[in-house]
């Protein structure tokens, strides 16, 4: 030892009493070095960085006693070569950015000691300050790093530290409570901790304690002694060395980290949140309800939205515009499936006369309301149906009569109407009917070009067969009436529209109605004139002058106050006859030589035919049935304000032949309805919303339909399940089926386990059966 | 819809609406699961039919025509059946082949959805994308400075408080009269703001609250929730989870007598009470709850009938002047504790919040006072209310910290900011800039459902249905068949998880700032803003 102090060379870092500054006392020990000395004594006054960079000396062993007060950064960027000995107390940082020196600090330390120390050992004789052993490295290059302490640390002690062992031996500590300091381990990634002694708690996110083992105690008990000879301290070997008085503090890893274990929700739920609220949690008291977590797409009850098979639950349009409720699509239907009997038979359910309103006569209404017309397809042909049905057959057997006896007054498209349905329920009706045949106005007024005569005779005849009492050339008079309504128990008055209104001109007297003229028309008897003015251009007008044009008259005029109201085949047919349409036009008079109109013009005529409105006969009526403008005034079952007598067609009001036509089938419900003591209902269901027909299943590009087989293919069957199979087919859950119901048919039902409520079937239904319905509520 | 036919005033295309629905035959499975799962119906099956033409080469045959069917999605025009955008379509498509798109244009819808004369209502939120809040940065970054903090390292004291706190005068006399000392709660400073039970589900009422006592008993987090006007589940009042919980009343006072009846058996105090006086989405109007919704547990909560309407007037029926108003109702709640819990009234952002500031700024018993600006959230309001009443947040809680300032009271009534807060995920952000401009804490409610439930929701006129009880996530609807959608735990979980994530991207913020023990509530001098408008309006530097 002497013989090496002699050899050391000795280096001032203070003279004349005054301190050299660090970088006089840096140059001075690195020209040493550089100088081939290896041994430097320094006597310091707080200089910096004492003893770091001391790279010249190569391999060789650098010894570097430091006497006096060391200043920050002791030893910093150390190389292996070095051993530094610090014999008092030192500043911050020694070691700081130790790469490789062995660095001895006899007595305390203060702050920062050993930070970004990558390799080399710092020992410390004493305590240190905070933030100790932070952002130390492990360059897998090197040996780890090693910090010896002998007391304590300061706070923040091991801060990022990512590599290297510290050793806290706890003797003489600051704090003899706790000998890590505040907070220690904070973002620890990596390296050890050996210590001894009481802590208050390190970062347990970060660090974690482990076993010491037994190759671990062998390496401390070792180095231990080793640490002590270089303090000086060998003589606490024996307190420090105690096996069980120590721990070991190690830098979990990423992956413990990543899945430290805080307690779960579901944890959390059951521990605490329903233990201290109670079953069922927050509301668990007030509801039983299952809360339970469900999928976004769900089945059974859980759906929202259910499919229904609402197969005939809505009308078809065709139907529900025909004022007799001819379920025309239920005739197609039928026919499609080659029941074609069926199907022209069960017009008879509705109308005496299928073949001759629907097939001739009728604008037909279920055609105008087609839904394949309102998407740009022609409607289905009912005329051509209308046409077959003139070999319909009533039921073979008609019901046994046992309702009410009921006197229908007019023989005309509504009375048949009424009695026709009557008998068919089992009353009795009686027919009275001035004229001396059946038929009224399609019979008397309606021009035979409009219909052959054997049609409507043949339907006549029908009728007939299924009527027996019928009354005709009967002039009923006012105790007629009174006889009647004693005689039966309700009294129909279906007398139709004779009178034809009049005209409040001079020279009204020169008029002739349009109807009186198409009566005798009808019968040979009617003559016109060169040159024929109707005044009123209805459909009645119209006809008027196709009769007329067919009776030689070869200049017509029709004219009217406003736009004409007639339509259809009256309207063309008067147009083809060659009739001009004139207005708006006002009479002045009727004179000898034609029509004078208010604006002075003469329209030359030979014959001037009026037809601006008909009205019924009243004279004979009692006075409980009252009258509204002209006309019988009715409720909406078509009663009069006499309770047993009902008023239909054109005694009411102006209407379409089929209107009458309905007008009879109501009342015989309504009577029916009566007789049996409830409130008469109507057979009518809601019309089904056309959007929900699938029309583009056909072809637009068909412009007609050749015979009722090629009609009943294009019927979209508006309402009634065709059995087409396509919910089956688009169902993405395979959760429709068909079920047969043998007699009674067939029908689509859905496995509710399947369904997921996606309204698929509902949207590729060609016919609008699928309705997709709020599911039942849950129970709350 | 309208291949043919007329056109009426309201027929509208796929063009007019605000969302269009795009579709790929290619990709689509025909599954039925977007159709199911749409919660308005804008989509359903259709059945096409498509026409090819088939000329001959050299034309010396007759062409052919030809007719197939198939089909697809289809979007419905009718005005009611409009998409929302929600976007549920796309999320349970298995093959990515349906998804809603926003119109390039202004849509037309807008104009046609006044049917029967009843003007436009919605739920969620003003459909204005921008706002002064994320415009503002933090200029102050102090690195040598300041302390340098470490938002990871350092250890930060974030919470607030809430209540009255004296001057260090009163306070000395207090003490030496032993007088009454306001009560005073140390919290954390983002709120989950006031929506009720009933405006959203069991399931997610229960799942904001269980991650709430999550946060405070598992993470020592005081975090505290307001429960909106709908009274407050019977069992909560009776467990300790209560002192997490701030009251509301408003204008409705429902659940009230409830919350009375459970005083004698409480275990502990309410957070504090808050007197609900308006709303930033809807200043000045008031709310209803359709009779519909008011189905057993809602009326078992609220203590009314199931059934009947339930409306909340713009106004408290018994005020008649601020004085008085605020007067009277801070006395009788802080009574019904014994004056040991904070009560503050929220007002929505106004013109003439310093009137009612300076108002209670003489009101020893004024907790608080919080302010929910224009941006704020609803249930359902009038169209007209959302998108053009109201007041920015910004610059109300400027004035309003600025005037205390004056008073020398900044630090005796807090004041509290809502509206928008985070309305572009920015939540942390927007927080500490308006806890920098003045506020001591602030309150969420759209973030909270976005982060919490996965709300999807947007400023870009997205879903906002919570006004018909269809919420696609379970949110806002009382329908099982739509809240069971939502796991109370899944909830919990996410309220954790963006709690603990707000509170790193504060300290991100704070650290920088050099503060590190108390928020910086009013430090303005480390916010700045490139408009200068805005610099000068609030107050802080203008950076450019």
């Amino acid at each position: 030892m002497s013989q090496e102090q002699e050899r050391a060379i000795q280096i001032h870092g203070v003279e004349d009493g005054h301190r050299l500054e660090s970088r006089v006392l840096e140059e001075r020990m690195q020209r040493a070095i550089a100088d081939g000395h290896t041994r430097l004594r320094v006597e310091t006054m707080g200089q910096h960085g004492i003893g770091g960079r001391l790279w010249r000396a190569g391999n060789q062993e650098v010894e570097v006693t430091v006497q006096g007060p060391s200043g920050q950064r002791l030893g910093s960027m150390g190389f292996p070569n070095t051993l530094i000995v610090a014999l008092e107390h030192a500043s911050d940082d020694v070691g700081w950015l130790n790469a490789g020196a062995d660095i001895t600090v006899r007595g305390h330390a203060s702050n920062g000691v050993a930070n970004a120390m990558a390799q080399g050992r710092v020992s410390i004789g004493g305590n240190i300050g905070s933030r100790g052993m932070t952002m130390t490295k492990h360059n897998p290059r090197f040996d780890p790093p090693e910090l010896w302490v002998l007391g304590s640390v300061g706070d923040y002690f091991a801060e990022f530290m990512a590599g290297g062992v510290a050793v806290i031996c706890g003797h003489k500590p600051q704090n003899p409570e706790n000998i890590l300091g505040y907070r220690p381990c904070v973002g620890m990634v990596g390296g050890r901790i050996f210590f001894r002694g009481p802590h208050k708690g390190y970062s347990q996110v970060d660090a974690e304690l482990v076993p010491i083992s037994d190759e671990d105690w062998q390496w401390l008990r070792d180095d231990l002694a080793a640490f002590l000879e270089r303090i000086g301290r060998t003589e606490l070997l024996e307190t420090l060395a105690d096996r069980e008085s120590w721990q070991l503090l190690q830098a979990r890893s990423p992956f413990e980290k990543a899945s430290r274990s805080k307690q779960s929700i579901q944890a959390f739920r059951e521990n605490i949140w329903d233990r201290e609220l109670g079953r069922g949690g927050l509301i668990g008291d007030l509801s039983q309800a299952d809360r339970s977590p469900v999928p976004v797409i769900t089945t059974g009850e859980l759906r929202r939205f259910v499919p229904v098979w609402a197969n005939r639950k809505y009308a078809a349009p065709c139907e529900a515009s025909c004022p007799t409720g001819m379920p025309v699509q239920e005739r197609w239907r039928l026919i499609r499936e080659g029941r074609v009997d069926e199907g022209v038979d069960l017009a008879l359910a509705y109308t005496p006369f299928p073949a001759s309103i629907c097939g001739y006569l009728c604008p037909n209404l279920c055609m105008q309301g087609c839904t394949r017309g309102q998407n740009g397809l022609i409607p289905v042909d009912v005329p051509q149906l209308g046409k077959r049905s003139l070999k319909a057959k009533p039921p073979a057997e008609l019901p046994e009569i046992t309702g009410a006896s009921v006197a229908v007054i007019g023989g005309g498209p509504a009375g048949l109407s009424a009695a026709w349905q009557l008998r068919q329920r089992g009353h009795n009706a009686v027919v009275f009917d001035r004229a001396d045949r059946l038929g009224g106005k399609m019979s008397q007024a309606v021009p035979s070009s409009r219909i052959p005569e054997e049609v409507l005779q043949s339907e006549l005849e029908r009728i007939r067969n299924v009527l027996p009492h019928v009354h005709l050339q009967q002039e009923l008079g006012p105790e007629d009436i009174q006889q009647l309504k004693q005689d039966y128990d309700y009294v129909v008055l279906a007398v139709g529209a004779q009178q034809g209104k009049k005209l409040p001109v001079p020279g009204s007297e020169r008029l002739l109605p349009a109807l009186e003229f198409l009566r005798h028309s009808r019968k040979g008897r009617a003559e016109v004139g060169r040159r024929v003015v109707i005044i009123g251009a209805g459909n009645v007008g119209c006809d008027a002058a196709t009769e007329a044009k067919r009776l030689g008259a070869e200049e017509i005029t029709l004219v009217d106050i406003q736009e004409p109201a007639s339509f259809g085949k009256e309207r063309r047919e008067a147009e083809e006859a060659g009739a001009v349409f004139r207005w708006p036009v006002f009479t002045q008079e009727v004179c000898e030589d034609g029509v004078l109109l208010t604006s002075g013009e003469l329209i030359p005529a030979d014959t001037v035919l009026v037809s601006v409105g008909d009205q019924p006969e009243t004279g004979y009526l009692p006075g409980s049935v009252e009258l509204e403008g002209g006309f019988v005034r009715v409720d909406e079952q078509y009663r009069t304000s006499d309770p047993a007598i009902f008023a239909v067609g054109d005694a009411v009001g102006p209407g379409l032949l089929t209107d009458a036509v309905g007008a009879g089938r109501h009342v015989a419900r309504a009577i029916e309805g009566l007789q049996q003591g409830r409130d008469p209902e109507g057979d009518r269901r809601p019309m089904i919303d056309t959007s929900r027909i699938r029309t583009e299943y056909f072809d637009p590009r068909i412009q007609s339909l050749d015979g009722i087989d090629d009609c009943s293919k294009q019927c979209a069957s508006c309402g009634v399940c065709r059995d087409c199979g396509v919910c089956a087919a688009i169902c993405p859950q395979a959760a429709i089926f068909r079920v047969d119901l043998g007699a009674d048919g067939f029908e689509m039902r859905v496995d509710p386990e399947l369904c997921i409520g996606c309204g698929f079937c509902a949207g590729a239904c060609p016919c609008g059966i699928w309705e997709m319905v709020e599911n039942d509520p849950l129970p709350e | 819809m309208l291949s043919n036919g007329s056109i009426a005033p309201s027929s509208l295309g796929p063009k007019d609406l605000p969302w269009q629905i795009r579709w790929s035959q290619q990709k689509c499975t025909l599954c039925g699961r977007c159709t199911a799962v749409c919660p308005v119906h804008a989509i359903d099956l259709g059945v096409f039919r498509q026409r090819s033409v088939k000329p001959h080469l050299g034309l010396q045959q007759p062409p052919g025509t030809d007719y197939r069917i198939y089909y697809g999605i289809r979007q419905k025009t009718d005005p009611a059946y409009a998409c929302i955008g929600c976007g549920m379509c796309s999320q349970v498509c298995p093959n990515e082949a349906i998804m809603p798109y926003h119109n390039d244009e202004p849509d037309k819808l807008r104009f046609h959805m006044d049917r029967g004369g009843q003007p436009m209502r919605r739920g969620g939120r003003r459909n204005d994308p921008g706002g002064v809040l994320d415009q503002i940065k933090f200029t102050r970054i102090s690195m040598l400075t300041d302390p340098a903090l470490d938002a990871g390292r350092h250890e930060f004291e974030l919470s607030t408080l809430l209540g009255r706190i004296l001057s260090p005068e009163e306070q000395l006399t207090t003490y030496r009269e032993q007088g009454w000392e306001p009560p005073v709660r140390e919290i954390y400073p983002l709120i989950i703001g006031s929506m009720s039970f009933g405006a959203l589900s069991p399931n997610m009422w229960e799942g904001l609250m269980m991650g709430v006592a999550y946060l405070n008993e598992e993470m020592g987090m005081p975090v505290r929730m307001a429960t909106g006007e709908g009274g407050c589940p019977p069992r909560l009042l009776r467990s300790r989870f209560l002192k997490y919980v701030i009251l509301q009343i408003a204008s409705g006072y429902f659940g009230w007598d409830q919350i009375i009846h459970a005083l004698p058996e409480m275990k502990e105090d309410p957070c504090a009470v808050e007197i609900k006086y308006g709303q930033g989405a809807k200043p000045g109007d008031g709310g209803l709850l359709m009779w519909y919704k008011v189905n057993k547990l809602i009326s078992a909560i609220r203590g009314v009938p199931m059934g009947v309407n339930l409306p909340s007037p713009p106004t408290h029926q018994t005020k008649y002047s601020i004085e008085e108003a605020v007067a009277k109702m801070i006395q009788s709640m802080s009574m019904a504790w014994g004056f040991r819990v904070p009560v503050y009234p929220k007002i929505s952002g106004t013109s003439t919040a310093l009137a009612v500031l300076n108002n209670l700024s003489r009101n020893p018993y004024a907790g608080a006072m919080a302010i929910d600006g224009e941006d704020g959230g609803t249930g359902a309001a009038y169209n007209v209310s959302m998108d053009h009443m109201g007041h920015s947040i910004a610059s109300n809680i400027r004035d309003c910290y600025l005037n205390l300032v004056k008073l020398g009271q900044q630090n005796e009534i807090p004041l509290f900011a809502g509206g928008g807060v985070g309305k572009r995920g920015n939540l942390a952000a927007n927080a500490a800039a308006l806890i920098m401009l003045g506020a001591s804490g602030v309150q969420s409610g759209k973030y909270v459902m976005q982060a919490g439930a996965g709300c999807v929701g947007s400023e870009a006129g997205r879903c906002n249905i919570c006004n018909i009880g269809r919420c696609p996530k379970g949110i806002t609807s009382q329908d099982p068949r739509l809240y069971r959608r939502l796991d109370p735990e899944r909830v919990a979980e996410r309220v954790v998880d963006f709690y603990l994530s707000f509170d790193t991207e504060l300290r991100k913020i704070m650290a920088p700032l050099g503060r590190s023990t108390s928020l910086p509530i009013g430090m303005s001098d480390a916010l700045g803003v490139s408009d200068a408008e805005i610099a000068e309006r609030l107050s802080i530097k203008h950076v450019v």
